[in-house]
């Protein structure tokens, strides 16, 4: 697979992940932000544990690691490569989340239906 | 010249937030490469992937990518051009980029509609290091090629 191949391509990684695994919380990012640097269109959807990542105040102070970059650092670096992030919205209330208190790097809140259709329409599928 | 430790040079032409730098070549096409800020930014640099000669890039469509332990992303392109002539040397040896940030270019490339268009917007000279260094002291940009 070269730049060719990869261009276009409709990538989406499915982030369950959150704050109780930090270490599984950088990489979507990383890879994301090399695929969208290769033309792939590259959208996050975060649901399960996953919005808590999106809930304003964790991101900036989680690492994956010690002494790592802050994960809000890394969602950053992806916006700037054209990564989009989605919240589940359905995912919200079980984290006692309101859409209001999420992140401004957020593209968009959306239901189940919105993955759905995603998930059919994808060339890749990632969970992470 | 050195500003907080990050070498400029005024004959080459550099981008707004000097990512990348551009030198005007006798045939009509620019090398473009990275700035001593930008690869310390990235730090040590791992993987480096070039698109392949011929292949048309608009603006804002990256000529390439790297990979560094902290961070992956594009190579920042400002002109509508088709790639020349990718530099090897960088994909066998990436940290090249780290070392030797003005010596190890990215590509060459022909800009579609001409270099006197691909370079407006670009700064260059005197102006473009006195801007560099304007913004290293007030952003506190710093540079290192250190890749322990």
């Amino acid at each position: 697979m070269d730049f060719d191949e990869a261009e276009d391509q409709l990538v989406i990684f499915l982030m369950t992940s959150g704050p109780s695994t930090p270490q599984r919380c950088a990489t979507p990012f990383y890879l994301g932000s090399l695929l969208a640097a290769m033309d792939c269109d590259v959208k996050i959807f975060f649901t399960m544990e996953g919005v808590r990542l999106l809930q304003k105040g964790v991101p900036e102070k989680l690492t994956a690691m010690e002494g790592g970059k802050y994960i809000h650092t890394f969602m950053q670096e992806a916006k700037r490569s054209g990564v989009e992030l989605i919240g589940c919205k359905p995912a919200l209330p079980g984290y006692e989340l309101e859409p209001g208190e999420l992140i401004d790097e957020v593209d968009e809140v959306a239901n189940a239906g919105r993955l759905a259709d995603l998930i059919l329409s994808c060339d890749k599928l990632i969970t992470f | 010249m050195e500003c907080n430790g990050c070498e400029i040079r005024p004959e080459l032409y550099y981008d707004p937030d000097f990512q990348i730098w551009a030198r005007r070549e006798e045939d009509g096409s620019l090398t473009v490469g990275m700035t001593d800020y930008s690869q310390s930014i990235a730090g040590k640099i791992l993987h480096a992937r070039v698109r392949k000669p011929g292949t048309k890039r608009p603006a804002n469509k990256p000529i390439a990518t790297l990979e560094s332990g902290k961070w992956a992303g594009p190579v920042p392109n400002f002109f509508d051009c088709v790639i020349v002539e990718p530099n090897e040397e960088i994909m066998k040896d990436p940290t090249l980029l780290n070392l030797e940030p003005y010596e190890a270019f990215i590509a060459v490339v022909e800009p579609v509609n001409g270099v006197e268009s691909a370079l407006t917007g670009m700064l260059t000279g005197d102006p473009a290091c006195e801007e560099f260094c304007r913004r290293a002291r007030e952003e506190g940009w710093e540079c290192s090629r250190d890749i322990r």
